[in-house]
């Protein structure tokens, strides 16, 4: 029996403020904790870089926690770590994002010290030699999982022209060749107020956090927008294959992917509920058992084919990938659960989904949207990834979207997006 | 029901069967994190049969007398719910989230899983393949390689600690339903557990709403504890092992740490920080990563339990690079062994610590873990008032004390996997 009640809309709009620089800032309120979180957003990452520079956004990244003139190397770390404070930085294939949760009465600190790195970072070629090692050692833990070699191969095959094929680490060897002066110059072009937004979440009044960012990036030189990439991908006209053979992985895995929209496109929301559908809203690790009624659960992991399946569709800036991934139950068969993910997709494609499978699924994927967002920090993450990929300009506004998805926006999506055309399909295969 | 003054949130109190619940109800929020701790972790299995609460704990959520594993799982997903289970040192630990509306019904779900699972024949063999799966998965890992390792040079046999809570494969392969059934009737329904919940909830109604799911607890014989004898690593012991096809080492260096409810283990929590936990705040993060650039990780952590759980620090290093870091690491220890280090150091380490607690408060789930800590070591009622000021009250005298005592620079358990070194 399914139930009526839905997760309440948070209905706080942010508060906007385009500085005269042309930095956009947003606040938000979120007054169940002595906290702030401040994200600092960078449309610039593995879309932006060409053969050769690979991994250059994501090296910068590393190289902006090195020190400024004011601030030298460490004094961001020390600082923060005295507040208690979380921090980190990531880099996508469209951007860049660095945070702070702090008490909130520090939060003009971190501000102040992230307005310092948009144009003050050091970048000196000591510290690029000595980070270069970390960033490789990062790129080598990766490459001891074999989701992450099949995922990084399978990207590479699905786009032929788009850099979303290169990924975001980088090669190693373009890692390990990554010019000082490369970096400085990717900085320079794309770190300025015109090429950012910031967005504060916390236990403060909206106002007071726009006039604090304000305070902290207003007199900062504009900059140039970034130039947009001009590298559409083509049209996909057959199915393409790869298989990854290693011994560096003890389970078989398959992963099907396929050429999906861009987060601005209308059709966004209803694949993130084809995708709680298929596998759930959280995942498919054994310890978990949410997602348990999802359709590639009961068709793979209850008959015993596979072990996990995960589904999902990023939100990114520019046309991505759908995929699917399983891990095969060991000695299993990889052509059985491939052709059972085939099926369960091409009747999501053409059945329509009953009143109850409708329900669950809304409920699923809006409850998921409560639970994240009930956290100041994800909160902040949440509404910084929808406005930085273009998918809505507030959590409220994809909430609607979302609970605007019908059961036949469902079958559309996946009627569009689960074309033979437009798939790739990778196997990672153990080898003794 | 009692409530603490002073606290940076309020906890109400009371039970639930052979639960005690804590309901910390922030204001504001939609949801409520529900962690449900059952004390039958590693420390309660029977002895030399390591796996057994993991498969124990996942079969909990594979049906019930009520309703077989589709249904029940069909109805945790209506209510768009979040649940997993997850067995660590002295307990299983079911975490869950749902929308605050929906609190009984998930609370009800839970009650039929942990105090009427089903054990259903089919459903037993589903969680033993994905198991012996998981294991498979784990031998070809490098960190649970390590992990491995790491135990079986640092405990001696039989301790509860020397396997993983995800087990020794012949215990996975043999163990009965029956062995399932009676670890659950003796451990699970015999001692109970502790309840917290945080989140959008009304106190008196999130109390009423689990005693009316948890209160007709079955009368099991409360088992006795597993004695375990006092254990030490005796002498430096290294061990390594080749995983085949990767390009990095684990490394884990490690001791036996200390039980939570020793008096010195807030110092401890102030040594771990100033000499590795964290990668950029303690003394061989800073040296290892970035002076040297040897490793992406460096992070050390000591265990909360009611035994000696591992205190251990791991990191991630080119093979190349293994013995640099591992010397590096050492040397920032024995510089604080022998107290050559900053009393800004224990400064810097006491402000992240307390630091940490506030911004904790960010998060029900994070909440929820610092209620369950103090439930389940006992630390009393004006515990989140008394644990900032122990923190500060240690000395860098007792930093050096603590680490001449737990982490000798001469006597630890090193185990390293990856490529050939």
């Amino acid at each position: 029996m399914t139930t009526a009640v839905l997760p309440p809309r948070l209905s706080d709009a942010p508060a906007t403020r385009r500085l005269d620089n042309g930095l956009v800032v947003y606040a938000l309120g979120a007054r169940h904790a002595p906290v702030v979180s401040i994200w600092v957003w960078y449309h610039v990452g593995g879309r932006n870089e060409v053969p050769g520079t690979t991994g250059m956004s994501h090296f910068l990244e590393h190289m902006l926690f090195k020190g400024t003139p004011e601030h030298p190397k460490g004094d961001l770390d020390r600082l923060l770590a005295r507040y208690g404070a979380t921090w980190n930085a990531f880099t996508s294939e469209d951007w860049t994002t660095y945070f702070e949760t702090v008490p909130a009465e520090r939060y003009p600190t971190a501000l102040e010290l992230e307005a310092d790195r948009m144009t003050n970072a050091l970048i000196s070629v000591e510290e690029t030699e000595a980070e270069r090692t970390v960033i490789v050692s990062e790129r080598e833990g990766n490459e001891n999982d074999p989701s992450f070699l099949l995922g990084e191969e399978l990207a590479a095959v699905a786009f032929s022209r788009h850099p979303y094929g290169q990924g975001v680490i980088g090669s190693k060897e373009e890692i390990q060749l990554m010019p000082r002066d490369g970096l400085y110059a990717h900085y320079r072009r794309f770190y300025s107020p015109s090429n950012a937004l910031v967005v504060l979440v916390g236990n403060e009044e909206k106002d007071a956090l726009l006039d604090a960012a304000a305070a902290a990036f207003g007199d900062l030189p504009a900059g140039e927008p970034a130039p947009p990439v001009r590298a559409p991908e083509p049209p996909q006209h057959g199915e393409k294959r790869l298989v990854v053979r290693r011994a560096g992985g003890a389970v078989p895995i398959v992963q099907i992917a396929f050429k999906s929209v861009r987060a601005s496109n209308a059709s966004a929301p209803a694949l993130q509920a084809l995708a709680v559908a298929l596998a759930g809203a959280s995942g498919g690790a054994q310890e978990a058992a949410s997602g348990r009624s999802s359709r590639l659960y009961r068709a793979l992991v209850a008959t015993g084919l596979a072990t996990e399946v995960e589904a999902g569709s990023d939100l990114k800036k520019d046309p991505h990938l759908f995929t699917i991934e399983a891990t095969v139950r060991p000695q299993g068969d990889h052509r059985a659960v491939e052709t059972r993910i085939i099926e369960e997709l091409e009747r999501i494609a053409q059945e329509p989904m009953a009143d109850e499978e409708f329900a669950r699924v809304r409920k699923g994927l809006l409850a998921a949207t409560a639970f994240s967002t009930d956290t100041v920090t994800w909160r902040a993450f949440r509404l910084g990834h929808l406005l930085a990929s273009g998918a809505a300009s507030s959590i409220g506004e994809w909430y609607d979207r979302l609970a605007a998805v019908t059961a036949e926006d469902i079958r559309a999506a996946a009627r569009s997006t689960f074309v033979e055309l437009g798939r790739t399909v990778g196997w990672f295969v153990p080898v003794a | 029901m009692s409530a603490v003054a002073a606290a940076p949130f309020a906890v109400e109190r009371g039970t639930a069967g052979r639960l005690r619940v804590a309901v910390a109800p922030i204001a504001g929020l939609r949801t409520v994190v529900a962690l449900l701790a059952l004390e039958a972790g590693q420390w309660s299995e029977p002895v030399g049969r390591p796996g057994v609460a993991r498969l124990t704990a996942l079969s909990l959520l594979r049906g019930t007398a009520e309703r077989d594993a589709a249904v029940w799982a069909a109805a945790l997903d209506d209510l768009g719910a979040v649940a997993r289970i997850d067995v660590g040192a002295d307990i299983a630990s079911m975490s869950g989230q749902a929308l605050a509306e929906d609190l009984r019904a998930y609370l009800e779900l839970a009650a039929e899983a942990v105090l009427r699972p089903a054990f259903a024949p089919d459903q037993i063999e589903l969680v033993r393949a994905e198991s012996i799966a998981a294991l498979e998965e784990d031998s070809k890992n490098t960190r649970g390689v390590a992990d491995r390792l790491w135990r079986e040079i640092a405990y001696p046999a039989l301790h509860p600690f020397r396997g993983r809570p995800l087990g020794d494969e012949d215990v996975v392969r043999t163990a009965t339903a029956e062995s399932l059934r009676a670890f659950h009737r003796q451990e699970i329904l015999g001692r109970g557990g502790i309840l917290v919940l945080v989140g959008g909830v009304d106190v008196a109604e999130a109390l009423d709403t689990a005693a009316a799911a948890f209160g007709e607890w079955p009368r099991e014989t409360v088992p006795e504890r597993r004695s375990v004898p006092e254990t030490a690593i005796a002498a430096t012991v290294r061990r390594a092992e080749v995983v085949p096809d990767k390009t990095q080492s684990d490394v884990i260096l490690g001791w036996l740490g200390l039980p939570r409810t020793d008096p010195r283990f807030v110092a401890a929590r102030v040594t771990n920080m100033v000499f590795a936990a964290d990668t950029f705040a303690s003394r061989a993060g800073k040296v290892v990563r970035d002076k040297l650039g040897l490793a992406y990780y460096l992070f050390s952590r000591i265990g909360a339990a009611k035994g000696q759980a591992p205190w251990m620090l791991r990191m991630g290093v080119n093979p190349r690079n293994v013995e640099r870091a591992i010397e590096a690491t050492l040397a920032e220890l024995r510089v604080v062994l022998a107290g050559d280090f900053a009393p800004e150091d224990v400064q810097l380490a006491q402000d992240k610590l307390v630091g940490e607690l506030q911004v904790a408060l960010e998060s029900p789930g994070g909440i929820a873990q610092m209620i369950l800590e103090a439930e389940l070591f006992d630390l009393g009622p004006d515990h989140f008032v008394r644990y900032p000021e122990q923190l500060r009250a240690v000395t860098k005298e007792q930093v050096v004390e603590t680490a001449r005592t737990f982490l000798p620079a001469d006597r630890y358990a090193l185990a390293i996997a990856g490529p050939p070194l």
